[in-house]
């Protein structure tokens, strides 16, 4: 799977958006490493939360040769601005939201979900209002915070997620989770079990300072 | 924001609304993408897509004559329908308008093709 071309977002995007880094690889290798599923499954809606850059988004749809739908959400408006330019910059086909993860969308439509959340552990006060429009203008540091600021155990918009995840998924759909060691991904299998999802950990990578797994979650066969 | 785009959103997340869908569509500046046409594709999402929102963007986009009012019983070998259909679902970009919530009269502005849905903190 190619890598998109991001080279027209500069330093100046980079002061409100997350920049493209050895997680969001991470999430790309794991979907070049499973397009053999992607491609049996022929998903038509794909959707990314919090896109940031759109690089993610962007490979896929190029993956995919345009035979499916792309849509890429964020609450960050410039993350949305630079997902549809990182897009248009790569002759990609994917629409951008500003929303709140992917509370917009027709229930039960998404086939394949994918979700690099704020992962790191931090206090929940840095949290605060970030699911919500808020000011006007938000501040640039407020924009950058929302890209990892994940509160207790680096967990609280993962989890607000997973508790909807039921009403996201189509029936045979497929989310491809990142989470850090921190964020206890054993723990997060086991919850999803209880909401009759079925999570391996697909892949797993050792970076400087960080473990990153990517979780594969399906519906349990009914 | 592509009318296919369209046909997935809803305004459920607000507090009260039932269904949310389909939202009322303003438009007043679009651009034509061409892309290339895959009647295979189109035919597949077809089932996805709620029907009276396909016919409901067709109408707004000014291209109703191009697409019935009920979904016709089989399109796999209409090809000429399916072209119109990948016309308005996947080249019609919408620039600048708005989406409306049918219950609460909500607005949403689409500004340089992106709808904003964020809602604030006591609307949810």
């Amino acid at each position: 799977m190619e890598t998109p071309h991001f080279d027209h977002l500069t330093a100046q995007d980079y002061e409100h958006v997350y920049e493209p880094a050895e997680d969001s690889f991470l999430l790309l290798d794991a979907l070049e490493a499973d397009l053999p599923f992607l491609n049996v499954l022929q998903p038509r809606l794909c959707v990314e939360i919090g896109s940031g850059s759109g690089i993610i988004i962007t490979a896929l749809s190029k993956q995919l040769a345009n035979t499916s739908l792309c849509l890429a959400t964020d609450i960050n408006l410039k993350a949305c601005d630079a997902t549809r330019r990182t897009a248009r910059h790569n002759e990609a086909r994917v629409d951008s939201l500003r929303c709140n993860l992917a509370d917009v969308l027709r229930k039960r439509s998404v086939d394949v979900l994918l979700f690099n959340p704020p992962y790191v552990v931090t206090s929940d006060e840095e949290l605060q209002c970030q699911m919500f429009a808020g000011g006007s203008n938000p501040s640039t540091e407020r924009n950058l915070v929302y890209s990892w600021a994940g509160g207790k155990d680096g967990r609280r918009v993962t989890d607000t997620l997973l508790q909807q995840l039921d009403d996201i998924l189509s029936p045979l759909g497929v989310l491809y989770l990142l989470l850090l060691r921190e964020n206890k991904p054993d723990e997060i299998i086991k919850r999803l079990e209880g909401l009759n999802f079925k999570a391996v950990k697909f892949m797993e990578r050792r970076i400087p300072g960080e473990y990153l797994y990517i979780l594969k979650v399906t519906r349990m066969p009914s | 924001m592509k009318l296919s785009t369209y046909n997935f959103l809803t305004s459920m997340a607000i507090k009260g609304v039932k269904v949310g869908f389909p939202l009322k569509l303003t438009i007043s500046k679009k651009e034509l993408v061409e892309t290339e046409f895959n009647p295979t594709f189109v035919e597949r999402l077809l089932p996805k897509l709620d029907w009276s929102a396909v016919y409901g963007a067709a109408q707004v986009a000014e291209l109703a004559e191009d697409i019935p009012a009920v979904q016709p019983e089989s399109i796999a070998d209409n090809e000429e329908l399916l072209q119109k259909l990948h016309h308005l679902l996947f080249e019609i970009d919408v620039l600048e308008g708005q989406l409306e919530c049918p219950e609460t009269g909500r607005i949403f502005p689409i500004t340089d093709g992106i709808p904003n849905m964020l809602l604030n903190e006591d609307e949810v």
